[in-house]
């Protein structure tokens, strides 16, 4: 019965994912991703070529695979479960066995990506032997972290801190097996400690409301990734109090506390206090500036920085959808329009000042050709009009 | 007249769940709404707020439907729902500064009022707080705070006891009384009787959709031939237990 459950709910799984995955990879983004993979490449190969064998190109190696080691862990349960499955409890191992498996596939995809790269970059310098043996160890820590992070995960440990631990420790054991291969069997032996200890601190039979609680919050971190190229309706909203930016969010005072500036005083708030927007957009600035330094080119650099900003004007949006199918909007005494006004104002305001980074960005790498930033505010400003009138309009047409 | 309902029939969809459906309220008086689960009071609360469109029939508040003019229709009401409705991403004192931008109270004013009803509610040391992360009986007394704070001419209050403690029940209704007797109206709808007996002026009872009985406690009892029965006695008979349906 447990295996067939869980059958379903993988097959829910996948769905969800095959339904998401169509928005995520339009013919815009993979062609994006087609030119940026390709850019990245060449530019590695060619820089290949030219460098010297150097500690920092294993301490990269080294930390590009160790921060893609751990893998996924998804039960797929759901908070009834910890109702109606309790008395069946004895009799389901082979549903978490099935969802071990889909676990381990489920993430692959991107240590086999930082695999590459990091072998790539350890052929300067490294021989045979210490590249399978790094690549050995690989295998053998995704495995290994993944059962300690099941059974941290089913225990009272900190599950940010058994993950910070295990990076550290996949960290440090790939750049000495670098060194000597020798050093995979010290850090198997590290690891099964590990491995021994998080299993003795875990709970004894399932930790129902830790497994389901946790499983919950990957479903919604999954969800998280997915509102980044399009609109999930039902993600859980997270927000953080951050007391430390109180002073810097507008206060309206006299005229423009009243009705019309009300939502913009929402917007601000509802951004800053986001659990992950500010925190997203800040990652997507410095990975694109990254990018942008490795590949040095002009074009290039031009095509990353409207794609930086088309994408995070799209994130932006769900702020606007969020708050105009709330009750409050349609209860209190204000025309639903200042809704859309207000939003105009913040999200030009916010437009801006993101456009006026990337802008600094593309100024500190080509400043021969300042004249170019102009280009970035004005995509901004026509980009953010025309997906917020889509949002509008698709407001307008549910509303009636 | 504060609020007037005439025949009114409406639902979610195109198969009503409330039909011919007649009551007001006058200015300065308690009404209770009462009747089993799913006897259509949210969804006559949710008509009067213009959160529903009606089939059929017509509502007015203050004399005005919300046709007219949904602003002017909406400031003459203050909403309370049986579940708090709040923003996770706004601290108690931004909710209070919402909901006087939103009813264009000035600053000053709205500072003034809110002082009052957080020391009522005994709130005051949690203004910079999230609301979310209250207790759901602390957060219903966020969702009073906000309501009261507007000063409307009619408030409608889904299940207004529920959830909070003795003491916050007695604030909520000394604050209900205190507003009735500055001429301000409410509708509110409830399962505890017995407080409605003592606080309500007059009742309409509704079931499966219909509004079988309206009128003071005196008027229900002498129209069901019940001379001292409770409201709780009057309501059983009226509704048959609720065996019908069953």
């Amino acid at each position: 019965m447990s295996d067939q459950l869980f059958r379903s709910r993988l097959n829910e799984d996948i769905a969800r994912r095959s339904y998401y995955g169509k928005f995520i990879f339009n013919s815009h983004f993979l062609i994006f991703l087609t030119i940026t993979a390709g850019f990245f490449l060449y530019s590695l190969l060619s820089l290949l070529e030219t460098l010297e064998p150097t500690l920092w190109l294993d301490v990269i190696a080294a930390f590009l695979v160790s921060i893609l080691l751990i893998p996924a862990y998804r039960t797929l349960l759901k908070e009834a479960d910890g109702v109606f499955l309790l008395p069946y409890e004895a009799k389901f191992g082979k549903y978490l066995s099935a969802a071990d498996r889909y676990s381990l596939t489920l993430g692959i995809i991107k240590p086999l990506i930082g695999g590459t790269i990091a072998v790539l970059l350890l052929t300067v310098g490294h021989g045979l032997v210490e590249i399978i043996t790094f690549i050995a160890g690989a295998i053998i820590f995704y495995v290994m972290n993944f059962h300690i992070k099941k059974a941290v995960v089913n225990s009272r440990l900190s599950t940010p801190w058994m993950m910070a631990g295990l990076i550290g420790l996949s960290f440090i054991s790939l750049m000495l097996i670098v060194q000597s291969p020798f050093w995979l069997l010290p850090a198997v032996a590290v690891y099964w400690v590990a491995l021994v200890y998080a299993r003795r601190t875990s709970h004894p039979r399932l930790d129902w409301n830790a497994m389901i609680d946790y499983e919950a919050s990957q479903l919604n971190s999954y969800y998280r990734n997915v509102a980044l190229f399009t609109n999930v309706s039902h993600i859980d909203k997270q927000f953080k109090r951050r007391r430390y930016l109180d002073p810097f969010l507008w206060q309206p005072k006299g005229r423009a506390f009243s009705k019309e500036k009300m939502y913009e005083y929402l917007f601000y708030r509802t951004f800053a206090r986001s659990h992950d927007l500010p925190m997203i957009i800040l990652r997507l600035i410095l990975l694109f500036g990254i990018v942008m330094v490795w590949i040095g080119n002009l074009y290039f650099s031009i095509i990353i920085v409207l794609f930086g900003i088309y994408i995070i004007v799209l994130q932006m949006s769900q702020i606007y959808t969020a708050q105009a199918y709330l009750l409050w909007p349609k209860v209190w005494p204000v025309d639903r329009g200042f809704i859309q006004k207000s939003y105009v104002d913040y999200s030009h305001k916010l437009v801006l000042v993101i456009s006026v980074l990337f802008s600094l960005i593309f100024l500190g790498i080509h400043y021969e050709y300042f004249f170019l930033v102009i280009l970035f505010p004005l995509w901004g400003y026509f980009i953010n009009r025309s997906l917020s009138r889509t949002v509008y309009r698709k407001e307008k047409e549910l509303s009636d | 007249m504060v609020l007037q309902i005439n025949q009114l029939t409406g639902g979610y969809s195109k198969t009503p769940v409330i039909r011919d459906i007649s009551f007001n309220i006058e200015a300065g008086e308690i009404v209770g709404l009462i009747g089993l689960n799913g006897a259509g009071k949210s969804t006559t609360i949710k008509h009067i707020l213009g959160l529903l469109r009606p089939h059929s029939g017509e509502i007015r508040v203050g004399g005005m439907t919300a046709e007219m003019d949904i602003e002017a229709y909406r400031r003459q009401l203050a909403y309370i729902p049986e579940s708090p409705v709040l923003y996770e991403e706004l601290t108690l004192r931004e909710h209070i500064q919402m909901t006087a931008m939103a009813y264009g109270i000035d600053e000053a004013t709205a500072l003034e009022r809110s002082e009052r009803l957080l020391e009522i509610f005994r709130l005051e040391t949690k203004v910079d707080m999230f609301p979310t992360h209250f207790s759901k009986g602390m957060k219903q007394k966020v969702m009073l705070i906000c309501a009261f704070l507007s000063h409307p001419d009619l408030y409608i209050i889904d299940e207004p006891f529920l959830g909070l403690d003795p003491l916050g029940i007695e604030s909520l209704i000394n604050l209900m009384v205190e507003e009735k007797h500055k001429g301000r109206s409410i509708l509110m709808s409830t399962h505890i009787l017995a407080t409605a007996e003592r606080y309500c002026d007059r009742f309409a009872i509704i079931d499966d959709g219909r509004l079988i009985a309206f009128g003071s406690l005196d008027a229900l009892r002498s129209e069901f031939n019940m001379p001292g029965a409770t409201l709780d006695e009057v309501y059983l008979r009226i509704t048959g237990g609720g065996i019908q349906n069953v």
